[in-house]
């Protein structure tokens, strides 16, 4: 028994070390065990429920929004607030290039998301010549002017477009709409499954994505930048390339969260994308921990699962104050976000660890 | 020491106004190759402004600051923007410290090898090959630095809750993974304890002497300035009072009077 | 809101019975901006945050006056001034509970914690007054001049003054009383203030509760337009913020002017132009002049330091 808790441990550590050498594949991982809660609505499986299919499909995708975010508030110091208009213009993108242009599906979102490219790029531009609350006003600017255009401009429909069922790849055809189990023979209907794999691996991707940027030269070249930009230039960081670069990333991430969204609803609403939604992603960011990855995911289940699935059934409809109360919270008594509780707890496990040895040791001594 | 040698940097006649306020005055001094010079003043003479002027942090200055590359060329740093000056091969440390606390020593003496790095975001992105080799390279430099300075032990620590003494070598290890040929060091020994400061003069020395690296410093610890500079250049209100040896500069009527006020 | 203006009249000639209706609106939307402005500016340069909520305060106390108007039928005078004292007393709450723990937390991390602030306001709102919306009517609710065939009302003539007047007396006591040079040298260093023995702590405390009942007065002033809702003053304080970004945070009076221009740049282009792109215009062209002057019209830029 103790000899196979013995090889059990070599394993566990054989893991880790892997994990340490391909950090990715944590990501992978992690992207796996969404996949086989996904299909917790088909098998009954007690914890995921369809409420909770539903509530993690938000979270993947303000997860990918907000890992945008993360990047550039966590890392680069910098603040935007028109998140949930660079969401909209993923949504809604999406949803006039296929339904007025008739585009298949893929060339749909890439042009979106070049589009994005280029509006982060001008407000990178922006960036350059005006900061601190005149850039975060700046942003705000942005995203009041694209919510504008989605709800004035007649090609947006009015209320929403409505994109219908969704080809990808040219072969794979699949409509949201068909429930989870067919109402008159009761077999399981796995579209909204492969949707919901679909999100799952973008967000994987993402993930991935900006672990490879915090990890390298550019992720650095972020950090000293916002710990002080005259510092960061006299290493010969270029400041305008590295919030552009920003700018850039933390736009079409924002985007591929629209873009997400269009996928798995398969229309796009023209009047979701407001201010308050642009907050709560920064919630998301500034809760579940700035500079972390699974910190911005756990913020998304903090902010958006958490207060939906188990507040709203207790005390009625308590997510805003929730989520705010949250937000002050944190920031006054724990700024670096709730992800780092693990990290902290571990320490102080450490700590007290080494103070009970300490006493022994001393007692023993005592005793000698 | 006083051996004639070729330039390094050279201050011509520089001004530099804010507004109506002269902050550096008409000032010249030279700094030679592998000399370490102190340069002193009384607060607000302007020393940082120097500093700021020659990294081009202010770029509006009167005069002409030229540096002289390993082939003898002179530049005109004027021509230069802020960023190409690390590649130029002057790195400098700050007076406030201005390190990334969240992270690793290690990482943060990596960001001085920042414009080293070829690979771009998009490589980075998707860590291709390149990317992944040239950051191995870069952390062997760093390790080998950190190792100079004697705190490759602490490598993998965050930077928050390390002691002034260590901030203040790793400010000076980033500074040197730029590869430079003149550092400048803004108030190096300030906030040190004695011992640290008998430590950081033995590292001048080694820098200098193994890197072949010129040193021009701002320090307010005389004893410090005094011991370690081959030439001390003295300022006032952003005037140029002396420049010479420590033993005559401490002798100099005029510093005395300026510097030690006159009680001295 | 100019939107019904225009079918009025239908024909968008650029007659001075027109150009005096867009301006009468503006000046009435002008101030409640400026209003709004005005605190998040005093706001910023005593305690060095932007007060995103600033709105928001002011939508929690025209519920406290919508509650009581629709509730006990009170006179819209005496429901005015009792938001007035809830809101003294919210910006108080706010500043004792919230922003002075936060003394230390970076600056970005403050402006959160505002922005935390509305999302705590619009979710406490129903709990407290339910999720029906309120009513609240005009100061005056009769009487209306006609100039040039543009009707003028006396509710906006008193608006206006109202505004004028308390943004002068504010700015009189910025300037020449001893409570008003506490607030600016706090301002401009507020370490040293403190050490120097300025009461920093009761000038931040007074000048949220005097920005919290700015912001209520803006609301009541603009409540009658629509109705009391959790969301009815966002426009309201977005534009505040564009205001002070217009006229720049470093004065006082920059964000007052910036305010006006902004609501008659609006009210114009809506009228003139294009009501579908009259904002999209206007915002775009306000973020080209903060490209050109990054710190608005009356700012200046700061000497870098390192």
């Amino acid at each position: 028994m103790k000899k196979c808790m013995e090889c059990m441990k070599t394993r566990w550590n054989r893991f880790v070390a892997l994990l340490k050498r391909h950090p990715p594949l944590q990501y992978v991982i992690f992207g796996g065990m969404l996949a086989i809660m996904g299909l917790g609505p088909y098998f009954g499986i007690i914890p995921v429920s369809t409420a909770m299919f539903g509530a993690l499909i938000t979270v993947m995708i303000w997860t990918v929004a907000a890992l945008g975010i993360n990047l550039l508030l966590g890392y680069g110091g910098l603040i935007s607030l028109a998140t949930a208009g660079f969401m909209g213009v993923g949504a809604l993108g999406v949803g006039i290039f296929m339904t007025e242009y008739g585009w298949p599906f893929e060339l749909a979102a890439l042009m979106t998301l070049l589009i994005s490219g280029a509006l982060g790029l001008l407000i990178g531009i922006f960036s350059l010549k005006v900061s601190g609350i005149y850039l975060a006003i700046g942003t705000l600017f942005v995203g009041e002017i694209l919510r504008r255009i989605f709800t004035n401009v007649p090609i947006f429909g009015g209320e929403r477009i409505n994109i219908g069922e969704i080809t990808f790849l040219g072969r794979f055809t699949i409509d949201r709409n068909l429930p989870f189990q067919d109402f008159a023979t009761g077999a399981s209907q796995y579209e909204r499954y492969w949707l919901y794999l679909i999100l799952t691996v973008l967000m994987v991707l993402t993930m991935i994505v900006v672990h490879n940027i915090v990890k390298s030269s550019t992720g650095r070249a972020f950090m000293a930048m916002s710990r002080s930009e005259n510092a960061a230039q006299s290493m010969g960081i270029s400041i305008i390339k590295y919030r552009l670069i920003a700018f850039i990333v933390a736009t079409m991430l924002a985007t591929l969260g629209g873009i997400m969204y269009a996928i798995y609803f398969q229309n796009a609403p023209t009047e979701a994308w407001t201010l308050i939604l642009s907050l709560m992603i920064i919630g998301a960011v500034v809760v579940g921990g700035l500079k972390s990855i699974f910190g911005t995911f756990l913020g998304a289940v903090i902010i958006h699962l958490v207060p939906n699935l188990y507040l709203r059934p207790l005390f009625g409809d308590v997510r805003s104050l929730f989520t705010g109360v949250l937000i002050i919270v944190v920031i006054l008594f724990y700024p670096r976000g709730v992800v780092f509780v693990v990290t902290d707890l571990k320490k102080l496990w450490g700590k007290l660890k080494k103070r009970l040895q300490g006493r022994k040791e001393t007692a023993h001594d005592e005793q000698s | 020491m006083n051996s004639p040698k070729k330039p390094i940097l050279e201050l011509n006649k520089v001004t530099m106004r804010f507004g109506g306020l002269v902050a550096v005055d008409n000032l010249s001094f030279t700094v030679h190759e592998k000399e370490i010079v102190g340069l002193i003043g009384p607060n607000g003479a302007g020393k940082t402004t120097v500093f700021n002027c020659a990294t081009q942090f202010y770029d509006d200055y009167e005069g002409d600051i030229r540096f002289y590359t390993e082939a003898g060329d002179s530049v005109d740093l004027r021509s230069k923007k802020v960023t190409e000056i690390a590649p130029l091969g002057i790195s400098r440390t700050f007076q406030n410290i201005e390190l990334v606390q969240d992270l690793s020593i290690l990482d943060n003496v990596l960001i001085g090898a920042h414009y080293k790095f070829e690979t771009g975001v998009f490589r980075h992105i998707f860590k291709t090959k390149k990317a992944r080799d040239e950051e191995q390279v870069w952390k062997a430099r760093a390790e080998e630095i950190l190792k100079f300075m004697n705190i490759a032990h602490l490598k993998h620590f965050y930077v928050a809750g390390q002691p002034y003494g260590i901030l203040k070598k790793i400010e000076i290890a980033r500074a040197m993974m730029m590869n430079p040929r003149l550092i400048i060091l803004d108030e190096p020994a300030a906030g040190l304890t004695d011992y640290e400061t008998d430590e950081l003069e033995k590292l001048v020395y080694r820098i200098r002497d193994e890197y072949n690296i010129s040193i021009l410093l701002i320090e307010h610890d005389m004893g410090f300035v005094m011991n370690i500079c081959d030439r001390v250049c003295a300022i006032n209100f952003g005037k140029y009072i002396a420049m010479d040896t420590p033993k005559n500069i401490q002798e100099h009527p005029e510093v005395k009077e300026a510097y030690l006020g006159s009680e001295a | 809101m100019s939107g019904a203006l225009r079918s009025f009249d239908g024909v968008k000639r650029m007659n001075i019975t027109n150009l005096l209706r867009v301006l009468f609106n503006s000046l009435n939307t002008g101030s409640v901006y400026a209003l709004a402005a005005l605190g998040i500016v005093l706001i910023f340069r005593t305690s060095r945050t932007t007060n995103f909520a600033q709105g928001s305060i002011g939508t929690l106390n025209a519920y406290v006056a919508g509650y009581l108007f629709m509730t006990f039928g009170w006179s819209i005078w005496v429901v005015a001034l009792a938001s007035m004292a809830t809101a003294f007393v919210t910006g108080i709450l706010i500043d004792v509970f919230v922003i002075r723990p936060a003394a230390k937390v970076n600056p970005i991390s403050k402006q959160i914690i505002t922005l935390g602030l509305i999302i705590v306001i619009v979710g406490a709102i129903p709990f407290i007054f339910g999720v029906d919306t309120y009513q609240l009517s005009r100061f005056f609710t009769t009487g209306a001049y006609t100039v040039a065939g543009a009707t003028l009302r006396h509710n906006t003539i008193f608006v206006v003054l109202l505004s004028l007047f308390l943004m002068s007396a504010i700015f009189w006591f910025i300037q020449y009383t001893k409570w008003g040079l506490a607030i600016r040298v706090t301002a401009s260093d507020e370490t040293t203030s403190r050490l120097m023995g300025v009461p920093t702590k009761t000038v931040t405390m007074l000048s949220w509760a005097t920005a919290a009942m700015l912001g209520t007065l803006a609301a009541l002033i603009i409540a009658p337009q629509g109705s009391v809702n959790p969301n009815f003053m966002v426009d309201v304080q977005v534009n505040a913020f564009f205001a002070g970004v217009l006229g720049g945070f470093q004065t006082f009076y920059g964000a007052v002017i910036g305010a006006y221009i902004i609501a008659f740049a609006r009210n114009f282009t809506n009228f003139y132009i294009s009501d579908i792109w009259a904002d999209v215009i206007v915002y775009s062209s306000i973020l080209v002049f903060l490209y050109l002057k990054p710190f608005g019209l009356f700012g200046k830029k700061p000497i870098r330091k390192v």
